[in-house]
């Protein structure tokens, strides 16, 4: 009876175009879509902030030390156009706040004496930092003025530039690359996937008791031979498959993102997370997914089934999304581990699980006890839509 | 038949309710001592004013809800200790037409008969009495929320029927149809009085009673007015008209 009625459920859900685009849709192209956005605006942003002539305002001459030697470096560094103020120090500052240039180089009058005499001197550069790429410019090509000025004086003062170096450091890095992404990827995958599970949830579980309470069938449904427990298990699986989907749609999405868009340019990287997903990680995956996600359709049922109408549910289950994001975000903090104490806390535990699961480095009997608080949850959530379906002040508008 | 003897209910009131009835009561009732029986190859119509408590009455012996006090007797089964077997005797049709619009009305039938474990081979004939009977093969294959009222009305009534129950109780079956519609659930009613079922309507339309009721009974702010056959009714007539000793009755 209960595959009979989570049978009709599903049909009426997936003819649903609304859930269908929070369940499938969304979670499936929002990662593709997104991460094309926003690396083909970076790489807009970055390719035409590489190419832009930009305008460096000297308060001196063209013909100064300086200002020589940033003419003669290549166009490959960068383009630009030197304008000469010739001391006229006001033009120059009236210029630049009519934003008419993008940098501006001030340095000491007796630069070109400093450096014959072997003397420290200075420069400025003055630019919008909230413009992309001028920083970038100015270090670039003051380094390799810099560079080439401290190469003449080793050699004015016979100095090999070796015996300067007293050793090498080598900074080695003993984590796998496996390791490196659980910890850099780790919380930010289970992130999604709380996300979604819980949006993916939301609207079957409204549209399946609010919903049907609203349009009077919930009535006829009790009027039906069936326990009412069978009602609410076939519904509920509904709401917990939905999750499900959503959440494994966005994991979907971002794998392929990955995968296909470049959005890692390390390839081994890339191999490393393509190798991730063995049928071992996805079945620990999904048994974490599970009680995480029928904990969510816990919730939700009881709100859905006591909320008369389809826009106060929506109101008070749409903001807990925030209550669930909040210990998801505690597991992105640094330093945040898997522990007894940690494992005993809902959605962090399986933030933190997740992540070690990543990094390859689980802990078996935190795994478990992670498993087990998250089925007593949910269970303690099924419960309680139990007792809230079963109130006839509930159940009927 | 049905059989429902000092039927009481209450509702627990919250703020708002109290606030709204101006009271600090903190139960409504909605049924007050009602009691009454339909027999089968017997229509029985219960009347009353909106918010009488006839839908609750209907709601209680359809098992939805369960009276505060009295009992409820449905084909002989005990419909308070025994809900699941009084709900197989019973094809309920509710004030709404509790369909569901993304699916068809094939699918809804077929959905309900099997809830009712209605084997196939009679689903299969129930269907093409019940399609035939109420018109509605042109659109079995739509989605509900294609449908009009009407149609909506005749798969809701066809959903009732499926699985071929003993007790059919309606919640005012003809409200807001066109006369053609309703004509052909006027005859449904006949019919299932002829096969011997026990037939229970709410309505408040006085000559659907007139044309379809063996016996009848009025009820008013939960309490039981009057109850009695169609003839003693029209006997003990003062008025002019049915609708106008059913006012008498209920401003009494």
């Amino acid at each position: 009876m209960i595959f009979k009625i989570f049978k009709k459920e599903l049909k009426d859900t997936v003819r649903d175009r609304r859930t269908m685009l929070m369940m499938l849709v969304i979670p499936l192209l929002l990662f593709p879509v997104l991460i094309n956005i926003v690396l083909g605006v970076s790489t807009s942003y970055a390719d035409s902030a590489e190419s832009k002539v930009l305008k460096i305002g000297v308060i001196g001459d063209t013909s100064d030390y300086l200002v020589q030697k940033l003419a003669q470096i290549p166009e490959s560094f960068g383009p630009k156009k030197i304008i000469a103020y010739y001391g006229d120090s006001l033009k120059l500052q009236n210029d630049q706040k009519d934003e008419k240039l993008d940098l501006i180089l001030w340095y000491d009058s007796r630069l070109e004496t400093q450096l014959e005499a072997q003397e420290k001197s200075w420069i400025i550069w003055a630019f919008d930092k909230t413009n992309l790429g001028y920083a970038d410019r100015a270090k670039s090509y003051t380094q390799i003025i810099e560079t080439t000025e401290r190469f003449k004086r080793y050699e004015a003062l016979n100095i090999d530039e070796q015996k300067l170096i007293p050793f090498d450091v080598i900074y080695e890095n003993t984590a796998s690359d496996q390791q490196m992404l659980g910890e850099l990827a780790g919380g930010f995958l289970p992130y999604i996937f709380i996300a979604f599970g819980f949006m993916g949830c939301m609207y079957p579980a409204i549209d399946l008791f609010t919903g049907e309470k609203e349009r009077g069938t919930i009535e006829t449904l009790l009027t039906t031979p069936v326990h009412r427990w069978k009602i609410l298990v076939g519904k509920m699986l509904v709401v917990v498959l939905s999750g499900l989907m959503a959440s494994f749609s966005a994991l979907i999405g971002l794998f392929f993102s990955i995968q296909f868009l470049d959005m890692i340019p390390d390839p081994t990287l890339v191999s490393v997370i393509t190798g991730m997903l063995t049928p071992s990680f996805i079945v620990k995956l999904f048994f974490l997914l599970l009680p995480l996600t029928v904990f969510f359709a816990g919730i939700m049922v009881p709100i859905s089934v006591y909320t008369k109408t389809f826009k106060e549910a929506q109101s008070i289950i749409a903001p807990m999304n925030i209550l669930v994001i909040l210990p998801a975000m505690i597991g992105l903090f640094p330093g945040v581990e898997l522990n007894i104490a940690t494992a005993c806390v809902p959605i962090l535990n399986i933030v933190l699980t997740t992540k070690s699961l990543i990094a390859g480095n689980i802990d078996y009997f935190l795994l478990t006890i992670t498993f087990l608080i998250m089925l007593i949850m949910a269970g303690t959530a099924v419960f309680i839509s139990f007792r809230q379906f079963g109130k006839e002040t509930n159940i009927l508008n | 038949m049905i059989k429902i003897e000092n039927l009481f209910k209450e509702f627990p009131l919250n703020k708002e309710q109290k606030k709204e009835r101006n009271t600090s009561d903190k139960f409504a009732s909605a049924a007050e001592d009602v009691s009454f029986n339909c027999n089968p190859g017997e229509v029985f119509s219960l009347l009353g004013p909106n918010g009488a408590g006839k839908t609750t009455i209907l709601r209680m012996l359809s098992t939805v809800i369960q009276p505060s006090s009295g009992s409820i007797e449905i084909c002989g089964i005990d419909a308070i200790k025994y809900p699941r077997e009084a709900r197989k005797k019973i094809g309920f049709l509710t004030g709404s037409t509790g369909l569901y619009a993304r699916l068809s009305a094939h699918e809804i039938i077929d959905y309900f008969a099997s809830l009712y474990n209605v084997p196939q081979a009679l689903l299969k004939e129930r269907k093409s009495y019940l399609f035939d009977l109420l018109g509605m093969n042109d659109f079995a294959n739509k989605r509900i929320g294609k449908l009009s009222t009407g149609m909506k009305q005749k798969v809701s009534i066809c959903r009732t029927m499926i699985h071929d129950p003993d007790v059919v109780i309606f919640d005012e079956p003809t409200s807001g149809l066109d006369v053609i519609t309703a004509e052909s659930i006027i005859q449904l009613i006949r019919d299932c009085r002829d096969q011997n079922k026990t037939v229970l309507f709410s309505s408040h339309i006085m000559g659907e009673v007139d044309l379809l009721c063996d016996r009848l009974a009025i009820i008013h702010q939960g309490k039981l007015k009057h109850h009695g056959t169609m003839e003693d009714f029209r006997a003990q007539m003062t008025g002019k008209s049915l609708t106008g000793e059913f006012i008498n009755i209920v401003q009494s």
